[in-house]
Order: structure tokens, then sequence, then C-alpha cells
């Protein structure tokens, strides 16, 4: 834990204390969120991500929307989504959803995996600065429950004219937007922290 | 009461990546973070510039974005071509007010929220402005966690376009609108990610 923070918003200078489970420092001066109880050790961070990688295979191999009319059927998953987009140049909208949906969650899946794999053996993994600042950039673009509430959201949209149920992978989807906001919350700042600092 | 301190009297300068408290005498020597290596600035340089840039690009995007169709559909009842705005007020229509409702919030309150807190956030910085410094610290965390909520509408047509796919019956395809959509929510969260918020507090004398 470091033991100097510096409010990110307001630039306040403050001598951590210990926080216990639940707590959230505040800044005094802007209101930020300064630190929370970090919860999770390695064991637990690895359970997470172990979580996520298996609702997201699921998401991506399990229909999470599907209709059948008359014998016909169509299934939706994320994949399929970012498919119906590409379309001449509207195909940069299929860009951004494979990325926002797609190609950012499954590399914080793994790069955490990879890093918390070495770490669970006390090591620090090969690339692990470049890694951590790569999951620090890469967290706002991550879109996952964008997309549960998109699912939804069409479930009642085309309820009204077709026979649409919800397959497993929107479960899936529920829960690893789950999964991904608690591993978020233990956000990489954190991370920093149970790195074993041996050398690099 | 304690005295609040500015991480500059106290020799201190923050890595906004890692979170790590350094001392600004290292920075002389090397401009990284000793711990994640990345570099380190008092402000971010060009935040205001960037956050302009990106904001002006952001409310360009919005006016095709809602002018031109976002779906097409085409089935037994005829082809129709659906806006943003239209797509709303035919769930207003049909009863769904709560979906109409989510859908208004997502792709046109959140836009114009945004467009005016950060227009407000750089008008007030421009100024030197300490006005409603603890409100203006808010209004920029909110913007920053709203930021990618405007997905949604990008999400549902790709999700209806993927599942309306019967010849016989009905089928919906994609259309400009919504590219342009989706870069609105780029340039407007990339904006906001430009935009330093200690900017706020720091006044000149």
């Amino acid at each position: 834990m470091n033991t100097i923070l510096i409010c990110r918003d307001c630039d306040t200078v403050y001598r951590a204390i210990p926080l216990r489970l639940g707590d959230v420092a505040l800044c005094r001066r802007c209101d930020a969120v300064l630190a929370r109880h970090f919860g999770a050790n390695v064991e637990t961070g690895l359970a997470l991500v172990c979580a996520a990688a298996i609702f997201f295979t699921i998401a991506n191999l399990m229909p999470i929307l599907s209709i059948g009319i008359a014998g016909m059927d169509t299934e939706a998953n994320v994949w399929f989504a970012v498919r119906s987009l590409q379309r001449g140049w509207i195909s940069v909208a299929a860009l951004g959803l494979a990325f926002t949906t797609f190609l950012i969650p499954a590399v914080q899946i793994a790069l955490l995996l990879w890093v918390l794999l070495f770490a669970r053996v006390g090591r620090r993994a090969p690339g692990f600065g470049p890694i951590m600042r790569l999951l620090h950039h890469l967290r706002p673009w991550s879109m996952t429950e964008v997309f549960l509430l998109g699912a939804l959201v069409a479930i009642v949209k085309l309820a009204n004219w077709v026979p649409i149920t919800a397959g497993a992978g929107l479960w899936a989807i529920a829960a690893l937007a789950t999964v991904l906001a608690v591993l978020g919350r233990c956000d990489p700042e954190s991370w920093w922290s149970i790195a074993p600092a041996v050398k690099t | 009461m304690t005295v609040l301190r500015q991480s500059l009297e106290l020799g201190l300068i923050l890595c906004r990546t890692c979170g790590l408290a350094v001392s600004r005498a290292s920075l002389k020597v090397d401009r990284r973070c000793p711990r994640c290596r990345s570099r380190i600035e008092h402000r971010t340089p060009f935040s205001t510039e960037l956050t302009v840039a990106w904001l002006i690009a952001g409310i360009v995007f919005y006016i095709p974005a809602n002018l031109l169709p976002v779906m097409h559909t085409s089935g037994l009842l005829g082809e129709a071509d659906s806006t943003i705005l239209g797509g709303i007020l035919e769930f207003w229509r049909s009863g769904d007010w709560d979906i109409a409702l989510l859908i208004f919030t997502a792709s046109v309150a959140v836009p114009f929220t945004k467009f005016i807190a950060i227009g407000l956030l750089l008008f007030t910085v421009r100024k030197n402005s300490g006005w409603q410094q603890h409100q203006r610290a808010a209004l920029y965390r909110i913007v920053e966690f709203i930021g990618y909520w405007s997905m949604l509408d990008v999400i549902v047509v790709a999700l209806t376009s993927a599942l309306m796919q019967f010849q016989a019956l009905g089928i919906a395809e994609p259309r400009a609108g919504i590219a342009f959509f989706c870069a609105v929510v780029v340039a407007t969260m990339l904006s906001a990610l430009s935009f330093d918020p200690r900017l706020i507090w720091d006044r000149r004398a």
C-alpha cells in the first residue's frame, strides 16, 4: 500500500491510513475517491479472473438471444452483433463494437490472468509494467455492462413482433459484467501493491 | 482543521497511471514514473486543447448521427428507415414509455449532458474561475461515469440486425447514422479523458 496518497482530481496530498472492509477514503477538498479497501489478494483475484474467463467463453459460444419463427431460427451473440454491422464503411461501427465488447474484455482477462498466475508463484510476470499500464488505459473502454443493457432493450424492442428468447449467453454476459465490475473496483492501481517487488 | 497541502508544495507529484507519489526532484533526472515507467507531467500537456478538439468532433458527428437513419427495415409491413429520435417516438407511442425513456437517456440526454458539461468545464477553466469548484469537480466525475452508456443504441441496432434476418418476415440492416453515433461516443469519451480535472482547482493569482 502506498503510504502517501495524492488526489487524482485536485492534487491534494494525504498520509494513508489502514482501511477496513467496505471503507472508502474520499478527498476532503474535492470528494474524489482516494482509495478503497483492497479486499482481493492474489487468490481471490485469480478466482475472479478465472470466473470471468469462463463466463466470457460461454457468452461467446452460446446464443445471447434467439428468435424462432415457423422453423426458421436466428441467433445472436457479441460476435454476431459485430458481424451484422459490417457493411461498407459502416464497418467502423463494427470495429468500435468489436473493440469495446469483445477484444478489450478478452485482453483484460488474458492479461490479468497472466499477471496473477505469476504473482501466485511469487514472481513478477514478464512485461508486468507495460501490462499494468495497458490495463489502466483499457479500463474506460470495456463495455460489457452496456452490452447487457443493450441485449435487454433488444428483447423488449423485438418481443412485440417476434417470439424472442434469452439464451445461456445472456446469463453469462450478466455474470461477466458483474465479475468485471468487481475486478474493476480492484483497479490496476491496487494490483501494483500485490505484485512482489522483485527484480524486473 | 488540518491544512490541505498540494503536491507541488510538498515537492511531490502523482503518477496518474499507477497512483504512486513521486518526488519532483527525481523527475529532473528521469521524467518517468520509477514504478510503472509512464511519463509524469505536472498537468496533462495540451489538456484543454485536446478536450476542445474532441468535443467539437463529437458535436459535429452528433448532427449526422441524428439526421441519418440508423436502421433500415424491410418486410411484410413495407420498408422503413428509422432514426434515433424516430425509434424513441415509436417506443413512446406503442406504450413502452420506460424503454423510450431509457434510450432517450442514453442517446440524447447523455451526449447533450456531456457537450454542455465539458463545455462548461472548459469555459470556467479558461476564465480561471473559482466558481463552484466543488460542484464542477463532481460534474467532471459524472461526465466520466456516464461516458460509455451512449454505446447502447449501437448495440441495440447491431443485435436487431443480427436477429432480424427472415427473408419472408423482415430484415433489419444498419445504416450510416449508427457509425456516426459510434464516433460521437468515442469522441466524447476521448474529450472527457483528455480533460485534466486538476485544472479546476488551479487558480493563477
